[in-house]
């Protein structure tokens, strides 16, 4: 500690620099070492010694420089920036060729104006919201090329990549049967599990099998269903298509006049749009089993349990569960494969778009649930 | 075959004069390898201090391996790399925390990091190893890349701007803290050819100026001729060193068929 400070005084003692006011002009005039060492205490000095006002040209004299380096050199740096922030000139002099040279190569360029001003709280908020309009339109005009892209396969289904499409079905639906399992069952029992005793109060102990099968069938299904979606697939898609743009493979694509939303999106989309349905009938399958786990404990037999269920739900509910899942799909699939799409460069592109995946992935699946179910609720389903 | 390189005189050619200089690097016994192979061995070469040493050679003649070792990221399997009076090879992790502060890297690709300006890049090294302002860390950061021609780029980040630029900004990371050594990997790689000789120009521009020693690891044979002062080559058939001179002079007097064939470009057919 002590012997870091005596390496500073002897620095500030070595490092000199007069800062005079010389007809009506400034003249800066460092003397000694001006270098990565030397250069915090004469800036220090410096920031010390400007007047607050002057008006003529700011001269950085170079006579008395013993050594410079390219650190060093970023006093001229500031000097320069200073007096094009004030609308001075800047000159330098004394010194021999090769210092002057070095002085001015390092300001080639450098512009006040250029700095980037600090985003304000308020700037920050009217940018995100201008970016979230631009992602929304983004996403629409990506749903109708999509659908331009299906429209055409319709016409010549050859143009589909079957293969693909079945290999995605297995690792986006078959793959993800364990997960919706263990899910589908436990949501079941703890949603018996928080309603049986309220309802239990009124002698209503059967109607908690009535509750799981409505909310599992039309929301919690359908909505497990899709947010373990966003987390697997969304995600899946975001990084595989990020990757392959990162690594110029979707140029390649182009290249060989292959459009990369015929090749690469179509299928996961369409996989998607099969499965997620059906992953959601077996989710509010397994729920509804969950929800006995409950009441069988209680004493009523599994023919009990089912008659209530059957006579709780409707053809109108189950077929609302199913699609809220397709639209979940569709949107889960699109976001995912768009924000791969648009991966920027660099090695954070591709974690960014994954992120930007799965949080409006989930983002859109709640959105989407709310309007689907204000609107199954007008038309009295 | 003798196992020393054949050496020609250093203050030859386009070369300086060397002969009275301090030795930057100094290598004695060096042989590189993994697990405990040698790719190349008996490596005796001094690196002086201002000069720019181009080291070359085929395909897997052990370059970058040489370079890993150079810079301390591994070690060498036998001999001494000294730098600063420490031995790379046998120093320990503070003494090598110092060393390393004594020179800057520039790797084939730039390696800037992503989602940070260019001048965030070069300011990185300052933040982490000096106590200086942040405002005299912008201004630092910001006469480093006007020295390579980067001042108008410094809120640019590296997606936005070229390969060639890209190096160039890395070069300028690379004398972040003012180090007296700077290790180059492949400069020209991937550049045009007007690109490679502004790039050739910038290398000799600090060299100049700033007394920078350069060790670039490249074979392109425009630039070596251009700005090189000497030229090690390392050839990965015999294991060893077999040149050390100013390239121009090897590329016409070398008493090595194959060096002379290498430095005018013969194609094995010819030979």
């Amino acid at each position: 500690m002590r012997n870091r400070a005596r390496h500073q005084d002897a620095l500030a003692d070595k490092a000199t620099i007069d800062v005079r006011v010389e007809g009506g002009g400034l003249r800066v005039t460092p003397e000694g070492a001006l270098t990565s060492e030397t250069i915090g205490v004469m800036r220090e000095k410096l920031e010390r010694g400007i007047p607050a006002k002057f008006s003529g040209a700011i001269v950085f004299d170079l006579s008395k420089v013993a050594q410079i380096d390219a650190s060093g050199v970023s006093l001229a740096v500031f000097l320069y920036r200073l007096a094009k922030a004030r609308g001075l000139s800047f000159e330098t002099s004394g010194g021999d060729k090769d210092r002057r040279l070095l002085v001015d190569l390092a300001l080639r360029g450098q512009d006040p104006e250029a700095t980037i001003p600090p985003i304000g709280f308020v700037r920050e908020m009217g940018v995100a919201a201008l970016s979230l309009q631009e992602i929304l339109l983004d996403l629409i005009r990506f749903i109708g090329e999509i659908s331009l892209v299906l429209v055409r396969i319709a016409r010549r289904p050859a143009l589909l990549r079957l293969r693909d499409t079945i290999a995605a079905m297995s690792r986006h639906g078959t793959d993800a049967i364990p997960v919706v399992s263990l899910l589908g069952l436990l949501i079941g029992a703890i949603i018996a599990f928080q309603t049986f005793d309220p309802l239990a109060k009124y002698g209503a102990k059967l109607q908690v099998a009535d509750v799981v099968a409505i909310s599992i069938v039309r929301e919690l299904g359908p909505l497990i269903t899709a947010i373990i979606l966003a987390g697997r697939s969304g995600s899946a898609f975001a990084a595989e298509i990020g990757t392959m743009k990162v690594t110029q493979e979707l140029d390649a694509l182009r290249t060989f006049g292959i459009d990369p939303v015929r090749f690469l999106v179509i299928p996961r989309l369409l996989a998607v749009v099969v499965v997620t349905p059906m992953l959601s009938v077996y989710a509010s399958i397994l729920g509804v089993a969950g929800g006995y786990f409950i009441l069988g404990p209680q004493g009523f037999t599994v023919t009990q349990y089912l008659t209530e269920v059957r006579e709780a739900l409707t053809i109108g509910g189950f077929l609302q569960g199913l699609a809220k899942a397709a639209v979940f799909a569709i949107l889960v699939a699109a976001i995912g494969c768009l924000a791969g799409l648009r991966t920027g460069q660099g090695p954070g592109a591709v974690g960014l778009s994954t992120t930007r995946a799965v949080v409006a992935g989930i983002v859109a699946i709640v959105v989407a649930d709310s309007v689907l179910g204000s609107f199954f609720y007008a038309l009295g389903i | 075959m003798s196992d020393a390189p054949t050496p020609l005189s250093a203050s030859a050619g386009a070369a300086r004069d060397t002969s009275r200089r301090d030795v930057a690097i100094g290598l004695r016994g060096v042989a590189i390898g993994y697990e405990g192979k040698a790719i190349v061995h008996g490596i005796d070469l001094d690196i002086l201090a201002g000069e720019i040493m181009f080291i070359g050679g085929g395909s897997g003649c052990g370059k970058t391996t040489l370079l890993s070792c150079l810079t301390a990221l591994r070690k060498p399997i036998a001999g001494s790399i000294v730098i600063d009076g420490i031995d790379l090879a046998r120093a320990n992790a503070d003494e090598i925390q110092r060393v390393r502060r004594r020179f800057g890297v520039m790797y084939q690709l730039g390696a800037l990091f992503g989602g940070k300006s260019l001048l965030e890049n070069v300011r990185l090294p300052l933040e982490e190893f000096t106590d200086l302002s942040d405002d005299v860390m912008d201004d630092v950061a910001r006469a480093k890349l006007g020295l390579v021609g980067l001042g108008a780029h410094a809120h640019k980040e590296p997606s936005e701007i070229s390969g060639g630029m890209q190096k160039r900004a890395a070069i300028a990371r690379a004398l972040a803290l003012d180090p007296p050594i700077i290790f180059l990997d492949e400069p020209s790689a991937g550049l045009d050819p007007v690109t490679s000789a502004d790039l050739d120009a910038m290398i000799v521009a600090l060299n100049h100026m700033l007394g920078t020693t350069f060790v670039i690891i490249s074979h392109e044979l425009a630039s070596i001729y251009a700005i090189g002062h000497r030229f090690a080559m390392l050839d990965g058939a015999r294991k060893k060193l077999v040149a050390l001179g100013p390239p121009a002079e090897l590329r016409d007097k070398s008493p090595d068929e194959w060096v002379r064939r290498f430095l005018n470009r013969v194609p094995t057919a010819e030979a």
